[in-house]
C-alpha cells in the first residue's frame, strides 16, 4: 500500500498564501496529474509530498504513515526533476546508482538494478557517457532510471517532459505511462500541459491560485467541468466562454432564459461543438482561419466577444466573411458569473 | 570608415600588447641570459658568448637553496590546503544556508577584501608573536588561510549550482556534508583550479610578510632567501643572483606554462559566472 493522502494542507511564505486547504488522495498504483497554469501551486504541492518543503499546516500520509515531518529520504519516494538534475561530473551509470550508493546498498545489488533499469530504458550502451554527451530524451531516461532503481513505489515527477520537443514528449509520455503501469508505481505528475495530463492520467487535479479547482478523471474534467476555469483550461482549443447578451438570448431562447437582458451566468461552449448553420444561431465575423489538417480553427468575433469554431476538414470560410453559428443544448454549459461554478440545470430557467 | 577605425584600433591594441609583453619579458630574458653565461657577459651582449651552468652550481652552494625551496613548497601547500578547507566550508555556509545575519557576515568578509595585508603587518606580527610562532612556517601562512577572496569566489561558484541537483541528492538521503562533498565540490572544480593557481603563485612570490616574520634558514622561503643572498652587502654578482632567481622562479614558470590555459580560461570563466 502506498497511497498518498493530503489533509488540509496549506502553505504560506510570509504574506503569500501559496496553497490553501488542499485535500486529496492518490490511490495506490495510480497516476495522478497535478495540472494548472504556472504559479498555481502544483509544484509546491509536489515538493510538499517529497518533503523538500514543509507545510504550514495539515498532514501528509504516504502508505498510511504520517510523513509530514520526515525528511525526503524517510518518505520512500523517488523524484524526477524538470531539468533532470543529472550530475554533470558523473557517468550515466554513476548517476543512476547515485542514490543506491548514498543508501549503502550492496555493490552486487547495485549492479543488478542498474542492469535491469538500463535494459528497461534502452540505456545499456550509454552507461559510460557523461550527461553532456546525451540527447534530451536520453537524459530524461537516465533521470527515470535513477528513480526506477530506487525501487520505491511512489514516484514524483515535476514537469519531466517540458524540455523536450513535441514528438519526443509524446513518445516519452507513453513510455512513462507504460513504465508506471508495468511497475505498478504510485505516481504524482506535475504538468502545465493539459494534453499531457489528459493522455497520461488516471485522475487529474486541476489547480488554480493555490486551490483545487476540480479533481476527477480526464473524462470528467472534459465533460463535466465544475467551473468555467476547468472548462477553459481543459480542451484544445479551449472552451468559449460567452456573456449572454440580447442577441444570444433571443437566438437561443428555446434553451436559455433568465432574468432580463443580463442573466447572472456565462455560456460555455466547446469549439468542436459549434456548427455553421443556415438559419438559426448568431451571426459572427470571421477574423482568421487556421488549417490544421484534420480540423480548421476559425477565430470569430461577435460584438466584443471572441469565439473559436473548430470544424472537421477544410473550411471555406475566409477572414472577413460573416457566418452563422449554432449549438445544441446538450453541448452548452452555464457557469455562474460570480463564482464560476457550473449550473447543473442548463435547460430553461436555471434560476427557479 | 568604420572598418578603418576598427582596423586601426586593433593595430594599436596589438602594438600595445606587444610592448607591454616585451617590457614584462625583458627582466626575465636578462635573468636567463645572465644566469647561463660567465660573469663578464652579464652586462654585455655577445651572441656567441660561452654557455655555462657554473653560476647555478655556485648559487646552489653559496646559500641553502634546497632548504628554501622546501620551505616555500611546504608553505604554499599548507596555505592552499588550509584555504581549500576553510573557504569551502565558509562558502558552503554562505551559499546554501540562510542564517541570522548571514548577509552582514558576508559583507564583513567582503570588507576584508579591501584591506591590504601590509596594513596589518604590525598587528599580525604581534598576534603571531603572542602565539609563540615567530620564525616558523605556519607563522607565514596563518594570516592568509581564511582568504576572503577564496570564500567569495567559491560562494559565487556554489551559487550557480542548480538547486535541483542539491534536491536530487537530498531526496536520495545524502547528508549536508555529503552534498558538499559529492555535489558542490566536484561541480566547482574549475574554480578550485583557478583559485589554487592564483594562491600558489601569490604565496610563492610573497615577500614582505615572510621577510618580517622569519629570521632563520629553517623557515625562510625562497623569496626572502634570495633577497638576502642578493643584498648589496654580500657583494653584487649578477650572474649568481640571476642564476638563483631563475632557480627560484622556474618551478612556478613551468607550472604556469603547463596550466596556462586553465590559468587564464577558468579564471575568466569563474569570474563571469
Amino acid at each position: 500500500m502506498s497511497s498518498i493522502i493530503l489533509k488540509n494542507i496549506s502553505k504560506r511564505w510570509g504574506s503569500t498564501q501559496a496553497l490553501s486547504d488542499i485535500n486529496f488522495q492518490c490511490e495506490d498504483g495510480t497516476l495522478l496529474v497535478l495540472l494548472g497554469p504556472s504559479g498555481c501551486g502544483k509544484s509546491t504541492t509536489l515538493r510538499l509530498i517529497a518533503g523538500l518543503e514543509t507545510p504550514t499546516s495539515g498532514t501528509i500520509e504516504i502508505g498510511g504513515k504520517d510523513v509530514s515531518n520526515l525528511p525526503p529520504v524517510k518518505r520512500n519516494i523517488s523524484m524526477v526533476f524538470q531539468n533532470y538534475a543529472l550530475f554533470p561530473h558523473l557517468s550515466v551509470a554513476e548517476n543512476i546508482v547515485f542514490g543506491l550508493k548514498a543508501r549503502n546498498i550492496p555493490k552486487q545489488e547495485q549492479k543488478k538494478r542498474l542492469k535491469d533499469a538500463a535494459a528497461l530504458l534502452g540505456l545499456s550502451t550509454l552507461l559510460e557517457r557523461k550527461p553532456a554527451q546525451l540527447s534530451g530524451g536520453q537524459r530524461q531516461r537516465v533521470a527515470l532510471g535513477r528513480s526506477i532503481v530506487a525501487q520505491v513505489s511512489v514516484c514524483l515527477m515535476d514537469e519531466p517532459l517540458s524540455n523536450l520537443d513535441a514528438k519526443l514528449r509524446q513518445e516519452m509520455r507513453q513510455e512513462i505511462r507504460s513504465l508506471q503501469q508495468r511497475l505498478k508505481m504510485t505516481m504524482v505528475y506535475v504538468t502545465h500541459d493539459q494534453v499531457e495530463a489528459m493522455t497520461i492520467a488516471d485522475k487529474i487535479i486541476l489547480m488554480n491560485s493555490g486551490r483545487i479547482e476540480q479533481h476527477g478523471t480526464p473524462e470528467e474534467l472534459y465533460n463535466q467541468p465544475a467551473t468555467d476555469f476547468t472548462g477553459s483550461f481543459i480542451g484544445n482549443p479551449p472552451m468559449n466562454i460567452l456573456i449572454p447578451d440580447e442577441t444570444i438570448l433571443k437566438a437561443f431562447s428555446s434553451m436559455l432564459s433568465g432574468p432580463d437582458s443580463s442573466p447572472p451566468y456565462r455560456i460555455g461552449i466547446r469549439p468542436e461543438n459549434l456548427t455553421i448553420s443556415g438559419e438559426s444561431g448568431i451571426t459572427v465575423q470571421v477574423v482568421a482561419t487556421e488549417y490544421l489538417g484534420a480540423d480548421t480553427l476559425i477565430a470569430c468575433r461577435f460584438g466584443r466577444q471572441d469565439i473559436t469554431v473548430a470544424l472537421k476538414g477544410k473550411s471555406a470560410a475566409r477572414a472577413g466573411d460573416s457566418i452563422r453559428i449554432s449549438w445544441k443544448p446538450e453541448h452548452m454549459y452555464l457557469f455562474h458569473t460570480d463564482t464560476g461554478k457550473r449550473l447543473l440545470e442548463t435547460k430553461k430557467d436555471p434560476f427557479p | 570608415m568604420k572598418t578603418w577605425i576598427s582596423g586601426t584600433g586593433q593595430a594599436v591594441e596589438t602594438v600595445g600588447a606587444w610592448m607591454l609583453g616585451v617590457l614584462w619579458l625583458l627582466p626575465v630574458i636578462f635573468a636567463f641570459w645572465s644566469a647561463f653565461h660567465p660573469a663578464e657577459f652579464s652586462t654585455s651582449f655577445e651572441l656567441f658568448a660561452p654557455l655555462t651552468l657554473d653560476n647555478f652550481a655556485r648559487a646552489w652552494s653559496y646559500a641553502p637553496f634546497p632548504r628554501y625551496l622546501m620551505n616555500t613548497f611546504v608553505l604554499v601547500t599548507l596555505i592552499l590546503g588550509a584555504q581549500f578547507i576553510l573557504c569551502t566550508l565558509a562558502a558552503y555556509g554562505f551559499a546554501r544556508f540562510d542564517f541570522f545575519g548571514s548577509n552582514v557576515v558576508f559583507a564583513l568578509v567582503l570588507l576584508q577584501l579591501m584591506i591590504m595585508p601590509e596594513v596589518l603587518l604590525v598587528e599580525n606580527y604581534r598576534t603571531i608573536s603572542s602565539l609563540g610562532l615567530l620564525d616558523t612556517i605556519p607563522a607565514m601562512g596563518l594570516p592568509y588561510m581564511a582568504s576572503a577572496f577564496g570564500i567569495f569566489l567559491l560562494r559565487q561558484s556554489f551559487k550557480t549550482i542548480p538547486k535541483e541537483l542539491v534536491e536530487a541528492a537530498q531526496v536520495e538521503g545524502v547528508s549536508a556534508v555529503g552534498i558538499l562533498w559529492k555535489v558542490y565540490v566536484p561541480l566547482a572544480r574549475s574554480t578550485y583550479i583557478a583559485y589554487g593557481l592564483v594562491s600558489v603563485s601569490y604565496h610563492w612570490n610573497n615577500f614582505l610578510w615572510p621577510l618580517v616574520v622569519t629570521s632563520s634558514v629553517n623557515s625562510r622561503p625562497l623569496t626572502v632567501g634570495l633577497a638576502i643572498f642578493g643584498a648589496p652587502e654580500s657583494g653584487v654578482d649578477w650572474s649568481i643572483i640571476t642564476a638563483a632567481t631563475v632557480m627560484t622562479m622556474s618551478p612556478l614558470l613551468v607550472a604556469f606554462i603547463l596550466f596556462q590555459r586553465q590559468f587564464v580560461q577558468s579564471f575568466m570563466h569563474s569570474g563571469i559566472k
